[in-house]
């Protein structure tokens, strides 16, 4: 049996991974990534829109700095994300940004003049300064309040991970495609690796590591409907499940984006509405602004797709043989720009739906988009209760977004995570906590646990006709999860979800196979995959029933309030070895160190169930900034919450703005 | 007004001694909007469940699902069923390395190529992450997002007879990279080093401007443009060099 | 490179081979001056045959050149050849098919051509009306020179399209726009030269056929007639 060994095992070939595994290749350590598909077939590939970062180049993102990006990522996250997370994040972002233009994105820059835009509806004509022209331009979106997404037309995750990969091929990092991380290797709290499967030959070996990170991206594809690829199945999150010792956290926290055309489920980006377009309802009324008087449109993603489905639900839905959906118009934006800043979008319509969106509306709906939890982990990346375990991406609740991400937050993520998880990584490696004995007769023991289960799903008899097979069983997880674990949930739906996923785990450890080869074999892999994609859905079904509150994209019908009181905290779940359901604890969420203590979204009517502390702490900030005033927004933000101590040294300095060099010249 | 459909799929396990290549019909009524990502995984589901293809993004973004579909290659995801007859073929991609019927190792591929090909920036110096960003034309910055969108899905290699009959030649997504770096001002290097890499007959002059590249490229890039680009660019690096020598 | 310099030297010459060639079909006169004018009778005291001979070399080594680059090109073997041969014919693509054409009509001018540049270049002085005409019709090289039209033809044009899509000429703004007219020209002539060709053809079978019972015989300008008769005459 094969053992091979490295210093920083990456499971997961997408921004994320790929960002932690340069960092960690620079600082000299091995790195090894897996990926089930060639690394540059990632997801990551998929996002159109764009990533934030507060530059204020442009006219409309002139005075944005970290503050503000932090303010509104929190309130986007409704008070759930961790404030010490979403201040290294804003203040990582810039950098991120202008890495990656070095490395070759080539991002859309400011042209200097007057150009036409559509806001509101409406033409209106801005001014681009002289001294922005070059500079990294950026585009509005949801829940922002300055325009802070930097893209490449609407194809911006392509060539960030392009970059990346290429610069993956730079520092000589290797990459394994077709492999998949079968299970995670482990003893007494510490991972030490994990069982790889080779797609292609079926080979099972072992990989130690002192370091594993998992970034292995999101879970979407347990919902039947999803602008997800199909690799989004989770399989990251769900060995560390498995592990019995890692937890998952806010599993129920699941973003439905607004606009993925019907009936594919593929997404148009909220560039669209970013940069104008107009949602529309079977009268082909504007109705964003009788919901949503101020921010329409661009409203937070969970607000705009709830208000979509109240709409719909008010009768106002088109009809359709494919099903009800409502209009996303963007023909007021013109042929030009579309051919220039949404040409995705124009290929998706005119391949998927046979029409130019430049004369015809896009029929839209609501579908499952992001997943806000995954592996829990400190703001260093490391899970807090498996040692040597470390996760970055969409795959882990680092805990940026809290219970709803801001659209172009997620890319950022990727590749700020990976900037600071990479150097974290080889920190821990190069300390005396990560020195690690291999223990083959571990990894031994571990694959030879993997083999044993794939021989008997290849024993068991084929599933007979009508009989329940991985095929027919996905179906009915996946109807269940769109039915019941969607964007509006009540306790009946959420019990009634819990209990069919408890049935058909059970029935889906009992499933065979037709075709009985070991090697590359779609029909195995589904059958092996499917029990650990139900026990996901259990712990976002189950965490979903428990939480019984509102909050972000979590919203109880039954429990329409966010209640701070009693639901400031994050959801914990983990599986015991050989139990039938995930267990969940409570990791709460202090006000005390909150630098902007919780309070109103602003969208519709006020309704928060108050934590105790919170005026406690509002009085506190009012208090430390009243001291302050006049210093500096630097020195205020380091009394509010000190973040700066817990960035690696490389990556503390101010970033530099248009705005503050402009301004230190005049004094 | 719904027809039946025979789909007439390449099969063959190169693991398995017993597997010999073969074609393997099968039927499927057709449905509206129907698409080969769906068609396909309605014959796995119900006929063929050990069948092996590749969809990733199934959007057209992610460029997994290329195959050769009714002679010609293109994206599978995005491949409506309406526009081909009633029976037609599906054949794995040549030229790469063949997993199991209709799924071919790209990834390899282009993993080597861009070593070979050196296709990242070649930077002078370490980026200041702290400093404002390097100031770019915003239609440099355009040009170069247009060269950038290759989803290195393999249908100009497939397409090519040059690279058909030419192992080692780059083809045109190995062209079309070297044009996109030569045109990004962060990338230091001068022609004569990308004639280094490309100024051979593995390179553009084994190009035989076949066209069908640009032609059946699905991300429509210019292929035909940047090729002649380039040609005339490392013809001229090519004469500058015979004169020094 | 030197493939594309070589054919478009080869094609450019053809033009003018056209030209000349065709000369027929103005007046017999026109034609034994422009032959004549190729020995240099127009500029040296004496004609001389071996200037032709050795325009003739020189084309012929160009031809050479190019057609030994060419072979790399082609299908280097059996196992290349099917490749090309299932794949141009699955693949349904325009400039594919065009590409096979001209490996195919090369291969033919390979074996073709050389016989007539062979016959060029043994009897220089045998070119002119008449000469020509019974080469065509008595000496029965006609199927050859229809054979060689058509591929040289089709060849010359379609390599001068490619050329212009190799190199980017004329791409102007719009390649797609820019290879549509480029590929109508192309066929434009294509059309206009093999017409011009088969009429030339023509011309020299008929002359040939009716000077078939004279064959050998040189012919004289009409303004020498006279001259020469008078000579006679003396
Ligand atoms: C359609 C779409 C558009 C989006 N647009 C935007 C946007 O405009 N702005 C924004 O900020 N965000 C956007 N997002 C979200 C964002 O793209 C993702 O959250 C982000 O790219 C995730 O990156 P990642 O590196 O964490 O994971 P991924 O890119 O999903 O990569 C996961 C990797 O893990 C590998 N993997 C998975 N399981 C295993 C296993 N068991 N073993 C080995 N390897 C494994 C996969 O092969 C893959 O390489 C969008 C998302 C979608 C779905
Ligand atoms: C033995 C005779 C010949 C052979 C075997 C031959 C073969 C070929 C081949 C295979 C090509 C394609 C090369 C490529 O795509 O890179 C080519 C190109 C060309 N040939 Fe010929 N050829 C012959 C004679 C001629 C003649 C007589 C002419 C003049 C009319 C000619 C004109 C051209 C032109 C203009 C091109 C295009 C050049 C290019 O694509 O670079 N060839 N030839
Ligand atoms: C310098 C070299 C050449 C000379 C001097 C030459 C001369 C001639 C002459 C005099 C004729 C008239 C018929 C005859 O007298 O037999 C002729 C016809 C012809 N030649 Fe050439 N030729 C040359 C090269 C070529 C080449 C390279 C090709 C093609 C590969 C070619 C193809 C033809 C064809 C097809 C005809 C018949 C044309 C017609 O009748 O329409 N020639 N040539
Ligand atoms: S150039 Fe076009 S056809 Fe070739 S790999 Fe890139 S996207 Fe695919
Ligand atoms: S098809 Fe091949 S020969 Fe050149 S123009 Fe395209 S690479
Ligand atoms: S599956 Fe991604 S391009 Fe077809």
């Amino acid at each position: 049996m094969r053992i091979e060994y490295t210093d920083v095992l990456v499971v997961g070939g997408g921004l994320a991974g790929l960002r932690t595994a340069v960092g960690a290749a620079r600082r000299g350590l091995r790195v090894e990534v897996l990926s089930l598909v060639p690394a540059k077939r990632s997801h990551s590939v998929a996002a159109q829109g764009g990533m934030q970062a507060s530059l204020g180049n442009a006219f409309k993102g002139m005075g944005d700095n970290e503050d503000v990006h932090f303010g509104d990522t929190v309130r986007g996250s409704d008070w759930g994300c961790d404030q010490l997370v979403a201040r290294m994040f804003a203040h990582m972002a810039p950098k991120a940004v202008r890495e990656l233009a070095a490395w070759g994105v080539p991002w859309n820059r400011v042209q200097r003049g007057a150009h036409e835009v559509v806001i509101n509806g409406e033409r209106v004509t801005l001014t681009e300064r002289d001294e922005a022209h070059g500079l990294i331009t950026a585009r509005d979106f949801g829940g922002t309040r300055k325009w802070r997404t930097c893209y490449t037309a609407d194809g911006t995750g392509h060539t960030m991970l392009y970059a990346l990969g290429d610069r993956t091929v730079a520092e000589g990092v290797p990459v394994r495609d077709r492999s998949e991380a079968m299970a995670l290797i482990h003893d007494d709290g510490r991972c030490q690796g994990a069982v790889v499967r080779d797609l292609e030959s079926g080979e099972l070996y072992a990989i130690l590591a002192a370091a594993t990170v998992i970034a292995t991206g999101g879970f979407g594809r347990i919902w039947g409907i999803s602008t997800n690829a199909l690799i989004n199945e989770g399989m990251g999150a769900a060995i560390a499940l498995e592990t019995g010792v890692a937890r998952l956290a806010n599993m129920e926290a699941v973003q439905f984006h607004p606009t993925a055309i019907v009936p594919a489920g593929i997404l148009v980006t909220e560039g669209c509405r970013g940069d104008g377009g107009l949602l529309r309802d079977a009268d082909g009324h504007r109705f964003m602004p009788d919901y949503e008087p101020e921010k329409a449109e661009l409203a937070s993603r969970d607000v705009v797709s709830r208000r979509m489905a109240e709409h719909m639900r008010r009768g106002k839905g088109v009809k359709s043989a494919v099903g009800e959906h409502l209009w996303l118009d963007i023909t007021v934006l013109g042929a030009a720009h579309i051919d220039r800043k949404l040409r995705e979008v124009k290929d998706i319509c005119r391949h998927f739906l046979g029409i130019d969106p430049a004369r015809e509306w896009i029929p839209v709906r609501p579908t499952q988009h992001y997943s806000m939890g995954g592996i829990r982990t400190d703001h260093r990346g490391e899970s807090r209760s498996l040692r040597g375990l470390f996760a970055v991406g969409e795959a882990a609740c680092w805990d940026l977004h809290g219970f709803n991400r801001l659209g172009g937050n997620s890319l950022a993520e990727t590749v700020v995570a990976g900037m600071l998880v990479g150097e974290y990584v080889a920190d821990f490696v190069e300390s005396q906590a990560g020195a690690l004995e291999f223990s083959p007769g571990l990894a031994r023991e571990f694959v030879g646990r993997e083999r044993a289960a794939l021989e008997s799903i290849a024993a068991r008899p084929a599933p007979a006709p009508g009989g329940d097979s991985a095929a027919s069983l996905r179906r009915e997880m996946e109807a269940t999860m769109t039915e019941h674990v969607g964007l509006f949930r009540n306790e009946s739906g959420l019990r009634s979800a819990v209990a069919r996923l408890a049935d058909l785990q059970a029935r889906a450890r009992r499933i065979g196979i037709a075709s009985r080869h070991l090697d590359a074999n779609p029909e195995l892999v589904a059958a092996y995959r499917l029990p650990r994609m139900l026990a996901l859905a259990l712990c976002a079904a189950q965490g979903a029933l428990e939480r019984r509150e509102s909050r972000g994209a979590h919203a109880r019908e039954d429990y329409p309030a966010r209640n701070d009181r009693d639901w400031l905290r994050r959801t914990l779940a983990w599986w015991p070895t050989g139990g039938a359901t995930p267990v969940l604890e409570y990791e709460p969420i202090t006000v005390e160190n909150m630098e902007l203590p919780p309070g109103f979204r602003g969208y519709g009517t006020r309704n928060i169930v108050e934590h105790p502390a919170t005026a406690l702490r509002e009085a506190e900030v009012e208090a430390i900034r009243a001291r302050l005033e006049g210093e500096g927004r630097a020195r205020l933000q380091a009394a509010l919450l000190d973040f700066r101590g817990c960035l690696p040294e490389r990556y503390r300095g101010d970033n530099d703005r248009l705005a503050d060099i402009e301004e230190g010249a005049q004094r | 007004m719904s027809r039946r459909l025979k789909i007439s799929v390449f099969r063959h396990n190169p693991r398995d001694p017993q597997s010999v290549p073969r074609l393997v019909d099968y039927e499927l009524d057709e449905q509206p909007g129907m698409t080969l990502f769906i068609a396909l995984n309605a014959i796995r589901d119900t006929q063929a469940p050990d069948l092996n293809f590749d969809f990733v993004c199934r959007a057209g973004v992610c460029g997994a699902c290329a195959m050769v579909v009714d002679g010609r290659p293109g994206l599978a995801c995005r491949t409506l069923t309406n526009t081909l007859p009633d029976a037609f073929s599906l054949y794995p991609l040549p030229v790469f390395r063949l997993v199991a019927d209709l799924s071919v190792d790209t990834g390899r591929w282009m993993r080597e190529l861009a070593e070979r090909l050196q296709t990242w920036v070649h930077l002078e110096a370490e980026p200041e992450l702290d400093r404002l960003e390097a100031r770019m034309e915003p239609a440099l910055a355009e040009g170069v997002y247009e060269l950038d969108r290759c989803i290195e899905c393999g249908c100009c290699i497939a397409a090519c007879a040059t690279a058909q009959m030419r192992e080692g030649f780059v083809g045109a997504v190995g062209l079309n990279k070297i044009a996109r770096f030569r045109l990004d001002p962060a990338d230091t290097r001068a022609d004569a080093d990308f004639y280094e890499l490309i100024g051979s007959d593995e390179g553009i002059f084994g190009c035989m401007s076949l066209l069908a590249c640009n032609d059946l490229c699905p991300k429509e890039l210019p292929l035909q443009t940047q090729l002649a680009w380039l040609r005339r660019k490392m013809a001229g690096q090519g004469i500058r060099w015979l004169r020094r020598r | 490179m030197l493939q594309s310099l070589t054919g478009l030297a080869l094609a450019l010459f053809m033009w003018l081979h056209m030209g000349f060639v065709s000369a027929i079909l103005i007046s017999e006169d026109v034609a034994w001056a422009v032959a004549r004018f190729f020995e240099g009778y127009f500029f040296l005291p004496r004609p001389q045959a071996w200037l032709v001979s050795s325009f003739v070399a020189v084309i012929s080594l160009l031809f050479a050149l190019h057609a030994l680059l060419a072979l790399r090109k082609f299908p280097a073997d059996w196992r290349q050849y099917r490749i090309a041969a299932t794949h141009g014919s699955r693949l349904r693509h325009g400039d594919t098919v065009l590409w096979f054409v001209q490996v195919a009509t090369g291969f033919a001018m390979f074996f073709l051509a050389p016989v007539h540049l062979y016959a060029m270049f043994m009897h220089p002085d045998l070119i002119g009306p008449y000469a020509s005409a019974d080469r065509v019709w008595t000496g029965g090289f006609w199927p050859l020179y229809l054979a060689l039209l058509f591929a040289v033809e089709v060849h010359g044009s379609v390599g001068l399209y490619r050329l212009a899509v190799k190199w980017g000429w004329f791409e102007g703004g719009d390649a797609r726009a820019s290879r549509r007219r480029l590929k109508i020209a192309m066929w434009g002539l294509i059309a206009f030269l093999l017409t011009l060709g088969l009429t030339t053809l023509m011309a020299e079978i008929r002359m040939g056929v009716e000077h078939a019972p004279r064959a050998g015989e040189r012919y004289v300008p009409t303004w020498q007639r006279g001259v020469t008769a008078a000579e006679e005459a003396r």
